[in-house]
């Protein structure tokens, strides 16, 4: 996020978009109602009538994929209307011009028949958004899980710098993360291309900093993302993984590939995990992790922050603190991983080498109790709630003109719905976790498929009814859930449930820069199947 | 609403504050407690408990500070004998109507009571009991809230952040006169309303009316609260777990917010960081290292054994087909520190930059 959290709160207008907010991130929902009753304005955009549609302004819902279309037909009426601020796209931009000439001819009119969202409702959005100071975008992986999500990901960027929503508060670009960590493990290294803070692999100043820290001689060549890694599996040419805290047979699209790729190619398996989950059904070795209660550290959400995690009990049995595996594995494998006596000096090791952390400590976090926001690099530094503030941090921000691009797969005769896959409130993911506990099991324990009354009408299925959600690579079961949320010709289904995984149907045709799968649009059919009903729906 | 700061008096000391405050805004500022148990900061004022009246010169009545905006020059009392004796009634009344341990005073549930510390501080007026015929929903199994209409004092606390802050208004005032109580739509239990189970109702209860069924009893004194980070979405969280038992046999017993105010999520939490925290003692945690054997099943073995056992495994393969045939996958539901040695293992130890989580994905 560029901005923070608290500063939602005081915003005059809130853009949601591919983000069901009250469920994947409730907290953060929570400020948005805030703001909501303080008076700010809500556009939604969504496939799905979502709890912030209710609430909501205006709300668009559009076709699942025709997201291009849609944010490109805003940016011809911010531009064709004279809304777009000359001043601060002439001080702080480029490219603007290539994307003035590109939404030429994304007229509302025409995006209408695309995304079917009423041409008027463009407008309206449009210049509500750009004549709004306080305007912040908020979005999830209903913008990112396509085979275009990087394209959805610049349509974004270009309406907040052509409004100069930028560099103020309660403004600005929000990308709301959906792991407790999974900004943190960006901003450790966990990336193929970048170690720690960013820094490129491929950056020889960089890349010799690191081999004089660890003292090795370091690869100059950017590895595989985790998405072509899999694929490299499913290939044949990465053939031995270590799996820590991901159950990747359940998370990632079309994994019956996986599978066979897992069983036939990969020769070495290492797990790392709290629960036996259908990845360490193919582990060769499974080590005993531990839970966020067991261990000290520090996990960075959404809003850049860094946050302290301590040890409240030891974990079970012979199961250890992830920190210290991973020190013990490295020893093993014949490198002189130092005994670090806690995770404070492994947070030190990092920082010394990650300017944007190198202000920050776990001593520092002891007495800041809301956490440290990075950009953070000196340790008198008070951290940085908001981004751009004086200016783009490189100096100039980049429009990116988009073309539309449809979605890889699109719904023929024999797969005639899309599918969207996604989050429910009571889950988390894998569910390894959320199915251990009663409330979550008692909401909902089965997996299911949301669908309009007119579509659950005309193939003869009712509300409660198990029926077999079919696409072109695998089958699952789920129980029927007729809802007023659903666009005709759209289901909706959520990937938590080992027995019936969504990630079975879906496609794993991947976006052109990150390789993400297209989670959130694939082509299935239904089938009533034996159309025993369920009882207690 | 333009703003302009001024000064107003309270107890006869000078206090700045500004249009649109509250007297008892000003006074929490100022370090003047102003007794209250039906304001929340997280909640518009509502007025309704009539503990936090003060003097204000000028005014006839009493006035509730939680709701009174202050204005220049006004002159504030918060203590002196009018109110001592509003109190003794007041507090009086709600003895009446409230389950009083043998003492008489107010019972404590797991959670506290702040009507047994006021009623403590204040000798409260004897009253005849009264036998309000409120009702409650003994019938409700959700497996997290549980509600005695025989502790509730009436201050709308939880269904106005049902309403205000959780806006799902799945709870609701209801009923008349004695007869009123906490209500859900025709009494349904709270899983068959609009309840998301976020358990806010219970934090944000003053008298302990509200708790968690999880954690029904008041935890022992030597109960350790130890603040963390939520573990599931990104929004950053902060928890405290409450601790019983030590070294080896602690337990996470129970989840609360830090007050609101002092982190990022003000005071709320939903229902996964709540009451989510099973898995953490669950019976089927893996405990021991496992090796795959001959016979295709995962057999316990020792650390030394399975790590051993594992670096060769990788090693081979690296041996074999070159560090790029390597992959590592880190977590983004661990730490900082273990993604960090992770991606260090995999490039520093392994020689490949195959190192990702699910960021992508």
């Amino acid at each position: 996020m560029t901005n923070s959290i608290d500063e939602i709160r005081e915003a005059d207008l809130l853009f949601v978009t591919g983000s069901n907010t009250t469920e994947a991130h409730p907290i953060i929902a929570m400020e948005m109602k805030r703001a909501v009753q303080n008076g700010a304005k809500l556009i939604v955009s969504d496939p799905r009538k979502i709890w912030m549609a209710d609430i909501a302004d205006i709300h668009m819902q559009l076709r699942p994929g025709t997201d291009v279309w849609l944010l490109n037909a805003m940016a011809h009426v911010i531009i064709t209307e004279g809304l777009a601020d000359e001043e601060f796209i002439q001080k702080n931009t480029d490219g603007f011009e290539n994307v003035r000439a590109a939404v030429a001819k994304y007229t509302p009119e025409e995006a209408e028949k695309v995304t079917g969202v009423p041409a008027d409702d463009i407008r309206r959005s449009a210049r509500m958004y750009a004549t709004t100071k306080k305007a912040g975008i908020y979005y999830t992986l209903g913008i990112t899980e396509h085979t275009h999500g990087t394209d959805n990901v610049y349509c974004l960027a270009n309406l907040v710098l052509m409004t100069g929503h930028l560099g103020k508060r309660s403004a600005g670009m929000n990308p709301l993360r959906g792991q407790n960590n999974v900004q943190g493990a960006n901003d450790s290294g966990a990336s193929p291309i970048f170690y720690p803070g960013y820094q490129k692999v491929t950056d020889d100043e960089a890349r010799v900093k690191f081999q004089e820290a660890w003292g090795v001689e370091l690869s100059p060549n950017e590895g595989q993302n985790l998405n072509v890694m899999l694929k490299s599996v499913i290939k044949g040419t990465v053939r031995g993984l270590y799996v820590m805290g991901e159950d990747i047979v359940i998370s990632e699209p079309n994994v019956s590939k996986l599978e066979v790729g897992l069983n036939e190619n990969c020769e070495f398996l290492v797990c790392q995990e709290i629960f036996h989950n259908v990845t360490t059904r193919f582990a060769d070795v499974v080590f005993p992790g531990s839970t966020f209660a067991e261990k000290d550290g520090v996990f960075t959400n959404s809003d850049r922050r860094v946050q302290r995690v301590r040890k409240a009990v030891d974990p079970p049995g012979n199961a250890r603190e992830d920190w210290r595996i991973l020190i013990d594995f490295a020893k093993a494998s014949g490198y002189p991983m130092p005994d670090y006596a806690s995770p404070a000096e492994i947070y030190d090791e990092m920082s010394a080498l990650t300017p944007k952390v190198a202000g920050i400590s776990h001593a520092r976090l002891e007495d800041n109790v809301k956490g440290l926001q990075w950009p953070c690099p000196e340790p008198d530094h008070p951290g940085t709630p908001t981004l751009h503030m004086d200016g783009p941090l490189n100096g100039t921000a980049h429009f990116q003109a988009v073309e539309y691009r449809p979605s890889a797969e699109l719904p023929d005769d024999e797969y005639p719905l899309v599918l969207s896959t996604g989050r429910i409130l009571y889950h988390y993911n894998a569910a390894t976790q959320t199915r251990r506990e009663s409330g979550p099991v008692a909401k909902q324990n089965r997996n299911f498929i949301e669908i309009n009354r007119k579509d659950a009408r005309k193939l003869g299925i009712e509300n409660g009814q198990i029926v077999q959600v079919v696409s072109r690579r695998g089958a699952v079961d789920a129980e029927v859930m007729v809802s007023p949320r659903m666009r005709i010709g759209c289901v909706w289904m959520p990937m938590h449930f080992a027995e019936a995984r969504a990630n079975i149907l879906t496609n794993d045709a991947g976006d052109a820069v990150t390789q993400t799968g297209e989670y959130k649009v694939c082509a299935v059919r239904i089938e009533a199947g034996n159309g025993h009903s369920n009882g207690n729906g | 609403m333009s703003s302009k700061e001024f000064d107003i008096k309270i107890n006869g000391e000078t206090c700045s504050a500004k249009t649109g405050e509250t007297v008892y805004e000003v006074a929490a500022r100022e370090g003047i407690e102003i007794p209250t148990l039906c304001h929340d900061t997280r909640l518009e004022p509502a007025g309704a408990c009539r503990v936090c009246l003060v003097e204000v010169k000028g005014q006839r009545r009493l006035e509730p500070g939680c709701a009174w905006k202050v204005s220049e020059g006004m002159e504030v009392t918060t203590e002196s004998d009018r109110i001592e004796r509003h109190r003794k009634v007041l507090y009086g009344l709600y003895l009446a109507d409230h389950r009083l341990d043998d003492d008489g005073f107010p019972v404590e549930t797991a959670n506290d009571n702040q009507l047994r510390r006021l009623a403590n501080e204040t000798k409260p007026l004897d009253l005849h009991p009264v036998d309000a015929p409120r009702v409650g929903r003994p019938e409700d199994v959700n497996p997290y809230i549980s509600f005695d209409p025989d502790l509730c004092i009436l201050c709308a606390r939880c269904t106005r952040y049902c309403d205000e802050v959780e806006a799902v208004n799945a709870i609701t005032l209801s009923n008349r006169g004695s007869q009123t109580t906490i209500a859900t739509a025709g009494m349904r239990g709270l899983l068959d309303t609009t309840c998301e189970l976020c358990g806010g109702c219970i934090d944000t209860c003053p008298t302990g009316a509200l708790v968690e069924k999880k954690s029904p009893d008041r935890l022992p004194a030597d109960a350790r609260k130890i603040r963390s980070t939520c573990n599931f979405c990104g929004v950053g969280c902060q928890l405290d777990l409450h601790v019983v038992g030590t070294n080896g046999d602690g337990r996470v017993v129970k989840i609360t917010s830090p007050p609101p105010g002092e982190t990022v999520n003000d005071g709320n939490l939903c229902v996964k960081g709540r009451f989510a925290y099973d898995f953490i003692h669950h019976e089927d945690r893996i405990t021991e290292p496992l090796i795959r054997g001959e016979d295709g099943e995962l057999h316990p073995a020792s650390w030394d054994e399975a790590i051993a056992y594992a670096a060769e495994g990788l090693l081979k393969v690296k041996e074999k087909y070159g560090p790029d045939a390597l992959g590592f996958v880190s977590s983004s539901r661990c730490t900082g520190e273990e993604n960090y040695l992770m991606q260090k293992l995999s490039r520093a130890v392994y020689g490949t930059n195959n190192i990702h989580q699910c960021s992508a994905t």
